[in-house]
């Protein structure tokens, strides 16, 4: 089990030694169980940093903005900034070093092992729990969590309050790292696409009808992409901001800009919105589940980035995030590629 | 009108109602919502905070304003929609969901009524369901002058006393809900209003969330545009749109043209909600955006709701119902962000 003292030990560390320009952490919130992500500035400030079963977000998401941050300073700090990652998350870097978004040097990996766990699905807890309000949770030796209610302690089998990703995953600890935390360990897994099977098993028809039904849900908040690190494009066709603009634009030709979906939000755009999102995640995509999560009508919007995962397992034998030095999935090409979908 | 309505009852008075659209909220998986009711059996309101306010029907996310088509050589022929004219009654309503209608109300009415909204408000009867105990963990109502048995905005109150509902009605509206189904309903003994009193006593003490210093807030504010707590504050922000989308007070909306056809030209004007969260939301034709960083959209949505707002309509914009910090993906917490204006020095 990774012991926090460590973890603030070596935060505190880089920051003293002036390593890092800040640290990018888990922290706790002033309300309730699930922490927030917190952003270290010093090496005082080390003791807020926290590491629980419920540090869930994938904080690589933050580099996008660090990126964006430095590019706009005149003289930027050019020091790596520290960041705290679990294994998927460590993935996610991976996928961005391989695309070369970020570089080596912009970031100092404090690599956190889940060991035989993981983390928790807050909804699946609440549900757990049937009403009792949660304020604390621990890990306990590997199977179990210890979770603090206003009525005292309860154990809980980790296995009935983790994520789902959790469930599936291929990396319990950092694939990459310049320190890591706790024991590399790897849970074997037998099946990591157990989590479809049902689905796949619906005759074509019913899997229209259940996507249609799903995705009709949806609100467009884009809270699924905002939250994901693989998205990072400057610019979105979900977004009006695409336009191209400039001083001798006319008023006609800006109204004859392609509109690739409209914000209404019917059947029609939200399946063209959440098709441009998954294929843009094909073969990038490292199962954070973090877009599942965020959803606020729970469209499991993760079956869809987990059935193209498969598809690149199987068609092209390629894993996301596991070497940055390995060529990207749709910028390579190799003589046995699978090529008879080409007609 | 005060009476009472045995809870067995309840489904009766909802099949009365037949000539109404009926709203209550839906569990579909693990989301609440409000729907069309066809079957009143279905009707059940231990239900916890919904995802969606009703704002959802009143102020649809997508209104159409009118249909153009260039079928023939005159040029364009234009067809103005209106929503179709039809009572409706929404059960369930939470006091803060109903308050929150009474600010979209300043909003949209006013000197330049919006027909679209008024259509569907005129039309719609709201039956409020009392929070006996919280719906959410993030509720903070008694904060915004508002109170988990808040008649206003109301036609209709129902409050849970156990084996019945103690139902007052506050409006013409309500009282004709109640009138086809008389004899389902009972005056309430003294017994029922002690328990309703009691009921609104503890409701309050079961509240845990509060904001400090609420009254300081907007002249505070005033001071703060500039202010680095916002850039310290959004650090963790991903610029979606769920705080604005859930919010029961948020209106901002946007109209496109969606175009079905360009030759021969026919389409419609769309209004859709619009977000002041999103990268999009103030950008010029320009291409310029004012407000560009993630900083000053989450300012926007502070002063708006605890400055602008209560200059212009002496409300805060706010009614407490806790949904933005619920579902923030990254917990922020207006709560606490309105505690650290309140203690900001500098």
């Amino acid at each position: 089990m990774v012991n926090l003292e460590d973890l603030k030990k070596e935060a505190k560390t880089v920051l003293e030694e002036g390593k890092v320009k800040y640290i990018i952490g888990y922290e706790k919130s002033a309300n309730g169980l699930m922490p927030v992500p917190g952003f270290i500035k010093s090496p005082e400030e080390v003791e807020k940093l926290i590491w629980t079963p419920a540090c869930v977000y994938n904080l690589t998401k933050f580099l996008v903005d660090e990126k964006r941050r430095k590019s706009r300073e005149k003289k930027p700090d050019e020091r790596p900034v520290g960041l705290v990652v679990k294994g998927c998350d460590s993935r996610a870097l991976v996928v961005l070093l391989q695309e070369k978004f970020i570089n080596r040097d912009d970031v100092f990996i404090i690599g956190v092992s889940c060991e035989e766990t993981g983390v928790i699905d807050e909804k699946k807890l609440i549900k757990k729990l049937k009403g009792k309000k949660a304020e604390k949770i621990e890990f306990d030796e590997k199977d179990n969590f210890i979770v603090t209610t206003q009525e005292g302690k309860v154990k809980i089998a980790a296995s009935e309050v983790l994520a789902e990703r959790c469930l599936e995953c291929k990396a319990n600890s950092p694939v990459i790292y310049d320190v890591l935390l706790g024991e590399k360990a790897k849970r074997s897994v037998d099946n990591p696409f157990q989590s479809l099977e049902k689905i796949e098993s619906l005759p074509e028809r019913e899997r229209w009808k259940f996507w249609k039904e799903q995705l009709s849900k949806c609100i467009r908040c884009y809270a699924c992409r905002s939250v994901c690190p693989m998205c990072y494009c400057d610019e979105c066709v979900a977004d009006t901001i695409n336009f191209a603009v400039t001083a001798d634009t006319t008023a006609e030709e800006k109204a004859q800009k392609i509109k690739w979906l409209e914000k209404s939000p019917v059947k029609s755009e939200n399946f063209v919105y959440h098709l441009v999102r998954a294929i843009h995640l094909a073969g990038r995509c490292i199962d954070c589940g973090e877009c599942e999560r965020v959803c606020p009508l729970d469209i499991p919007i993760r079956f869809l980035n987990k059935k193209l995962e498969k598809d690149a397992k199987e068609l092209f034998d390629y894993e996301a995030g596991f070497d940055p030095e390995q060529p990207s999935l749709v910028s390579s090409f190799k003589d046995e590629d699978p090529e008879d979908f080409i007609r | 009108m005060e009476k009472v309505l045995d809870k067995k009852s309840f489904p009766q008075w909802v099949k009365k109602l037949s000539s109404y659209t009926v709203y209550a909220p839906v569990q579909e998986d693990e989301v609440w919502n409000y729907e069309v009711i066809t079957n009143p059996e279905q009707v059940n309101l231990d239900f916890p905070n919904t995802v969606l306010s009703p704002k959802k029907i009143i102020f649809p996310q997508r209104e159409v304003y009118l249909e153009f088509s260039a079928s023939n050589e005159d040029g364009l022929e234009v067809k103005e929609v209106l929503p179709e004219e039809e009572p409706s009654v929404i059960f369930g309503v939470r006091p803060c969901d109903a308050r929150a209608l009474t600010l979209t109300d300043k909003v949209f009415g006013g000197d330049f009524e919006d027909i679209y909204y008024w259509k569907r408000r005129n039309q719609v009867a709201l039956v409020g369901l009392a929070c006996h105990t919280p719906p959410s963990p993030n509720c903070f109502c008694l904060s915004v002058d508002g109170s988990p048995f808040s008649k206003e905005g109301l036609d209709v109150l129902m409050s849970d006393l156990g084996s019945k509902y103690f139902v007052e009605a506050f409006s013409k509206k309500g009282e004709q809900l109640i009138n086809p189904a008389k004899t389902l309903f009972k005056p309430p003994t003294e017994k029922d209003k002690k328990e309703l009193d009691k009921n609104r006593t503890e409701a309050k003490k079961r509240i845990s969330r509060q904001i400090q210093n609420i009254k300081k807030i907007p002249p505070k504010l005033k001071g703060m545009f500039d202010s680095s707590l916002w850039d310290e504050e959004s650090m963790s922000c991903l610029r979606c749109g769920i705080c604005t989308y859930l919010c029961p007070t948020c209106h901002c909306f946007d109209i496109n043209d969606e175009i079905f056809s360009s030759s021969p030209l026919s389409g419609k004007r769309i209004r859709t909600w619009d977000n002041c969260q999103f990268p999009d939301f103030t950008m010029h034709s320009s291409g310029h955006n004012p407000r560009q960083g993630k900083a000053s959209r989450l300012r926007q949505r502070i002063m708006h709701k605890f400055q602008y707002f209560v200059e212009r309509y002496k409300n805060y914009q706010c009614t407490g119902c806790g949904r933005c910090i619920s579902r923030c993906p990254v917990g922020i917490d207006i709560i606490e962000v309105l505690d650290k204006v309140s203690s900001y020095e500098g």
